[in-house]
């Protein structure tokens, strides 16, 4: 049994942008069994955009996954924005899962926002200033949660979705001195620890749309900037990591710190 | 700060006037965008990128003009397409 996925990220929602997508999101009945939303789905995080989302994104037809970003974060209107999007249907995640039942298949998502930091050789790290350590210890906990999310669900076909990068593959196009802002290697390690068929994330509007983690496991950068299209649809085939436990990668529960 | 960038169209765009464009597009919560690119030209600087509705390239060329009125400024800014994909990819 084929899972359909659907995905976009990025769309940075307000009131003039409410419509355009909505005539290829009501094609999604029919073209996919889910449509995840990588975060960045306001313009800078105030419950008027977020209520621009659910206008647009609520109502599918489909379940809808999201987890949200740094943009959806800037006005400090968290709670009152998740509430919004939530009364619409939209289940968001934040260093949680879901599993949905995809005619038979167990799907599961685990989400986070995830943060910074860099990749390996490349990154911050946890000494100095307080200052330092916090970035730093922001995105190890987040990764962590992502990380248990993942390996906890009782499913069989694992799919991670954040807004920051897990690997630097995916980043190429924007400038490799921000990159440690826009991801973090940790992210990558945690979506390693379980089986994972397929990792989307956004944010980096310049990136590109394919990598991979060390681990083998599939990324996709679903920006809205980067696939020029309303959304991206992913058929992910039989058999899955999860069910044959074949692409479990070495690293262990405590290998991410 | 606003003393000199009125003053940085005088002479060929300076990295700061770059920096500050930058900051400009990315703070004000009116415009939010990290996704534009600042290119300096000889005598201008160019404004490039993707956005997701009219409007908003509208607002960035305003609010630019606005605070750097002596800059000469050239938009390149497209409109990202949201039809419905074509083609899905395959995983095996
Ligand atoms: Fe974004
Ligand atoms: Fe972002």
């Amino acid at each position: 049994m084929v899972i359909r996925i659907a995905a976009v990220g990025d769309v940075h929602l307000d009131q003039d942008v409410v419509g355009r997508f909505r005539p290829a999101l009501e094609e999604l009945p029919d073209t996919a069994d889910v449509l995840l939303l990588a975060g960045d789905l306001t313009r800078h995080g105030t419950e008027s955009e977020a209520r621009c989302v659910a206008t647009e994104f609520g109502g599918l037809g489909v379940p809808v996954v999201a987890v949200l970003g740094n943009h959806d974060y800037h006005c400090d209107e968290v709670p009152a924005v998740i509430r919004v999007l939530e009364d619409a249907g939209i289940v968001v995640l934040e260093g949680t899962n879901v599993v949905l039942d995809c005619t038979g298949v167990r799907l599961g998502i685990a989400g986070a926002k995830g943060f910074g930091g860099g990749f390996a050789g490349r990154c911050a790290s946890e000494f100095g200033e307080p200052e330092m350590k916090d970035f730093v210890r922001t995105t190890s906990a987040i990764s962590e949660q992502l990380g248990v999310a993942l390996r906890e669900m009782d499913c069989d076909v694992r799919v991670a979705l954040t807004h920051y990068a897990p690997v630097p593959d995916t980043l190429a196009g924007e400038p490799p001195e921000i990159y440690p802002f826009l991801g973090s290697y940790l992210l990558g390690q945690a979506i390693d620890s379980a089986p994972t068929e397929l990792a989307l994330h956004g944010h980096a509007h310049a990136g590109s749309e394919r990598g991979t983690t060390p681990g083998g496991v599939r990324v996709r950068n679903v920006a809205h900037p980067v696939i020029k299209q309303a959304y991206s649809v992913f058929h992910l085939h039989p058999p899955y990591a999860g069910a044959t436990a074949g692409k479990v990668s070495a690293v262990s529960a405590s290998g991410i710190s | 700060m606003a003393k000199r960038d009125a003053e940085a169209g005088a002479e060929p765009p300076d990295d700061y006037l770059e920096a500050a464009i930058q900051r400009l597009l990315t703070e004000n919560t009116e415009i939010a965008e990290q996704g534009i690119t600042v290119t300096r030209r000889d005598h201008s600087v160019v404004l490039c990128g993707e956005v997701e509705s009219a409007q908003r390239r509208e607002e960035i060329l305003r609010l630019v003009l606005e605070r750097f009125p002596q800059v000469p400024v050239t938009v390149d800014i497209g409109l990202i397409r949201t039809q419905a994909p074509t083609e899905v990819e395959e995983l095996r």
